[in-house]
């Protein structure tokens, strides 16, 4: 299982040119679409599995932060996944396979989150409060007092990204979960690159009142 | 987004102590939300758990491409007629008919059951039982619905009841009779 690849630095306006260099990923995708062109099905699928590998921890973690439901993002994983291969003949070998994928999968979470609303609009609600599911430890902390505080920190964290407006949450999950430049988001999400960086500064102005002790 | 520094900002950052120490600051937020983040999704999805999604993915693909069976249903059927212009007419015929059946059917129940108290000298009469002896079956086989005539005295009844006891297919009854009490030993 790959992990996600270190952070890119942020790349200028129109960095996503053709002549830009593509990923490991993106010629696996290519090799998969000419495969599948063929008619070579059971290779492409076998070469696929290698894709999804290297392509799911990233995922996962795109779909649990927007959904934040662990088998809803499951879900949502697995219909971006095979999604992008019944339809990999359609993929542009020009462009990055993670800003195809990505917008795939944030399709397949607004789809899911709006299957989900209309659940619940019907289902009769088990509690009246409206509780934050209490947050894993970030780390293995020695002392009992300070894990509390951990775990505190991470409720107040995910309570101020939960209380961002859609956009913004999305941009700043793409950017700083997904670690995205804001040029393959607004390829992903079909917005300018300004209004990215725009979304993204009023997202990180909100999160630094909601969270900075300083 | 915060990587990114032009020089100018450089510059300006390594002479200002208070703007780099907001810039520092603020990496380190986003390093703890993002690092928060990573943590949650990672302690929701195990690599287990990953590994099954991995597979279910696999699975799911290899049922893609293939064509659906379909079955055909009525067998027969020009598949290709148009809905529209089948159905409406054929319904319409279909309730016309069951309509008329249920009149026909209303009419005539009435008319054979005035009919039949009108009828002398036959007496009608249900049996619940279905008796083995072949001379007191039905001519016509209505199921257990037959015609007894009603001059059967005690005796003839008594008789045909004894034999169809005495039959070897009654025996196999013996057991559960054995089990069931009778009347005069239930107080």
């Amino acid at each position: 299982m790959s992990r996600t690849p270190p952070r890119r630095a942020p790349a200028p306006a129109g960095a996503l040119a053709p002549q830009a260099p593509l990923s490991k990923d993106s010629h696996l995708a290519a090799e998969i679409k000419r495969l599948v062109a063929v008619g070579e099905r059971d290779a492409a699928r076998e070469r696929y599995g290698e894709l999804v590998a290297s392509q799911q921890r990233r995922a996962v973690r795109i779909a649990y932060q927007y959904l934040r439901d662990a088998h809803d993002a499951d879900e949502a994983v697995q219909d971006a996944f095979v999604k992008v291969f019944t339809h990999i003949t359609s993929y542009r070998e020009d462009l990055p396979f993670e800003v195809w994928f990505t917008r795939i999968l944030v399709n397949a979470c607004l789809d899911l989150r709006k299957s989900r609303s209309r659940r619940l609009r019907w289902a009769v609600p088990m509690s009246a409060t409206n509780e934050v599911a209490p947050a894993e430890p970030t780390a293995p902390d020695p002392s009992p007092e300070q894990r509390l505080v951990s775990r505190e920190r991470a409720t107040e964290i995910t309570a101020a990204v939960d209380s961002l407006p859609d956009r913004q949450r999305t941009v700043f999950t793409l950017c700083h979960v997904a670690e995205q430049t804001t040029a393959e988001v607004s390829q992903a999400l079909g917005l300018s690159e300004a209004t990215v960086r725009v979304h993204l500064f009023r997202a990180v102005r909100k999160l630094r009142r909601l969270l900075d002790r300083a | 987004m915060l990587d990114a520094v032009s020089s100018a900002e450089q510059e300006h950052l390594s002479t200002c102590g208070r703007c780099d120490a907001r810039r520092v600051s603020m990496q380190r937020l986003l390093e703890e939300v993002s690092e928060t983040a990573h943590a949650e999704a990672d302690a929701a999805f195990p690599l287990e758990r990953l590994n099954r999604q991995q597979a279910r993915i696999l699975a799911r693909l290899q049922h893609e491409g293939r064509p659906a069976r379909v079955i055909a249903f009525p067998a027969g059927h020009a598949p290709h007629e148009p809905i529209g212009s089948r159905t409406r007419p054929a319904s319409r015929w279909i309730a016309a008919a069951a309509v008329g059946g249920l009149v026909v059917g209303v009419i005539a129940g009435r008319f054979g059951h005035d009919y039949s108290f009108q009828r002398a000298g036959i007496n009608r009469v249900i049996a619940s039982r279905t008796v083995e002896q072949p001379e007191l079956r039905a001519p016509v086989s209505t199921g257990a619905i037959r015609e007894v005539a009603a001059s059967i005295s005690d005796d003839e009844f008594l008789d045909q009841l004894e034999s169809a006891v005495d039959a070897p297919a009654a025996a196999a009854l013996q057991p559960l009779d054995d089990l069931t009490p009778r009347a005069w030993e239930v107080r």
